[in-house]
């Protein structure tokens, strides 16, 4: 964008993408969850999306139903098998949750506050606003539901009769 | 719980800081490309601020450090230094918030996402082309209006407070900053631009929300946000811009669907119906010492000595 022509070599001093959405440290702010709501958001978005790679290959096995039957009998109960669901429901609860607050918050303007005239502490509308409670929620309902999730894998009671 | 974090913040700010602190400044010298940090010991006073410390590591201690700074009480919005991770401006920073007798050391870097030209100074070129992208002015359908500028526009209290908060930004670029999408696209208009954009299509006075909304709504406007909102935690006029963006979204959003439509635009104020009330200025007649008369005291000649 920058038109204009230096001769000084400028320091190229950006995180990058991969930094800006893994690394909670990156930027110290307080009083910011809605930063770690981000995170876990883009990297629940990723485990999604490999778990959907991975259940597209798997499900393309259900042709041959002698080679899908092996495959079910090697993997099907095996624990990396169980953790991998684990981490993809607690993946896809969280996700789906924190979706619905930021669809709200995003195109409907919902729970931002609305603006005022600064005075002290000078937190600004947004971080106090429902949205904010909508985060502890969404918080709490996660791990709920994930441990539900857990008990349900963990104990087989998911699994497909053979 | 949050909200005392922050006073807690505030309150540390009041106290003494410790009496020596280590001040460690990223620099970077162009000319041979070189990053390093480099401590300095800096003696402290009370209501000692980021800024202070650096002067007199520049006075005192190492000429050859640079930074940018000019008001030296937030107004300029040129001070802005990322301090212990945390974008915020040097002259509103006190030591005594930010270091303490069991870490007496400040980490002071210069902005994020920003190019930097030399040590803590960031090239803010882009980011001041970005603001001037999304037309930070009064566009009205009759230029005139605005550059002839005969007559004020009608604009009620509650049209001002609307977007009060937002026309607060003193283009510090703390909160560009601190935006993990700016971290990744130097494109990103960013929030500073972005909460303009809205104060401007917001404004009762504007006609220009059309041509606003097709340079926002892009690949590179306000899609990209993603309501990590550090924009607003870190700004420190209270600008908000994290909710500024997401109105903004919800008006090109409900306008693609065809929803929206600006609800008041005024008019520029008509002629006075009656002239303004003339007030004849007259001396005081009451409350003064007796036998005094203030006509005649204003007309004497008081020879004032200035030379002391
Ligand atoms: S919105 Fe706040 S942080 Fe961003 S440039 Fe304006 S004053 Fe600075
Ligand atoms: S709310 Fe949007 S603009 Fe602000 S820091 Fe987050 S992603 Fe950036
Ligand atoms: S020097 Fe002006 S804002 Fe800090």
């Amino acid at each position: 964008m920058s038109t204009r022509k230096s001769k000084v070599k400028l320091l190229k001093n950006m995180p990058g993408v991969v930094r800006a959405s893994i690394d909670p440290f990156l930027v110290r702010a307080t009083n910011n969850p809605e930063r770690i709501m981000f995170i876990l958001h883009r990297v629940t978005g990723v485990i999604i999306v490999l778990y959907l790679f991975l259940h597209i290959y798997v499900t393309s096995n259900t042709i041959d139903s002698a080679r899908w039957n092996s495959l079910m009998e090697q993997f099907g109960a095996s624990i990396v098998n169980k953790i991998g669901e684990f981490i993809v429901a607690g993946a896809v609860i969280f996700h789906g949750l924190n979706g619905i607050r930021l669809l709200l918050v995003e195109f409907f303007g919902v729970g931002i506050g609305k603006p005022e005239h600064p005075k002290p502490p000078y937190i600004a509308p947004s971080l106090r606003a429902a949205q904010r409670k909508a985060i502890y929620i969404v918080a709490v309902l996660s791990v709920v539901g994930w441990i539900i999730a857990g008990i349900l894998i963990f104990t087989g009671y998911l699994e497909l009769p053979l | 719980m949050v909200a005392r974090s922050k006073f807690q913040e505030l309150l540390a700010a009041t106290r003494q800081p410790p009496k020596e602190v280590t001040i460690r400044v990223k620099r970077y010298d162009p000319e041979t490309g070189k990053v390093w940090y480099q401590d300095y010991k800096v003696k402290t006073f009370r209501g000692m601020t980021i800024l202070d410390a650096l002067l007199q590591i520049k006075e005192k201690i190492d000429h050859t450090i640079v930074m940018r700074y000019s008001c030296r009480m937030g107004v300029c919005g040129s001070c802005g230094v990322v301090v212990n991770k945390k974008p915020s401006l040097a002259c509103q920073t006190q030591i005594a918030a930010v270091a303490s007798e069991d870490k007496p050391i400040v980490v002071v870097e210069p902005l994020y996402n920003f190019p930097i030209i030399r040590d803590l100074v960031a090239d803010f070129g882009d980011f001041f082309n970005k603001h001037r992208a999304i037309k930070p002015y009064i566009i009205r359908k009759d230029p005139d209006e605005v550059e002839k500028g005969e007559r004020e526009f009608i604009m009620d209290p509650h049209d001002l407070h609307e977007i009060y908060e937002y026309s607060l930004c003193i283009m510090c670029g703390l909160c560009y900053s601190a935006c993990p999408v700016s971290a990744g696209d130097p494109l990103y208009l960013g929030p500073q631009a972005l909460a303009q954009a809205y104060r401007f299509i917001a404004d009762v006075r504007d006609e220009g929300y059309e041509e606003r909304i097709k340079i926002v709504d892009t690949e590179h406007g306000c899609h990209r946000c993603h309501f990590a909102a550090t924009c607003s935690a870190v700004c420190p006029k209270m600008v908000d811009p994290a909710s500024a963006i997401q109105r903004l979204r919800k008006i090109v959003f409900m306008k693609t669907l065809g929803f929206w439509k600006k609800k008041k635009i005024t008019q520029i104020a008509g002629p006075l119906k009656e002239p303004l009330r003339q007030i004849e200025a007259k001396y005081a007649v009451e409350n003064i010492l007796e036998g005094v008369d203030p006509e005649e005291q204003a007309k004497r000649e008081e020879k004032i000595d200035l030379e002391l």
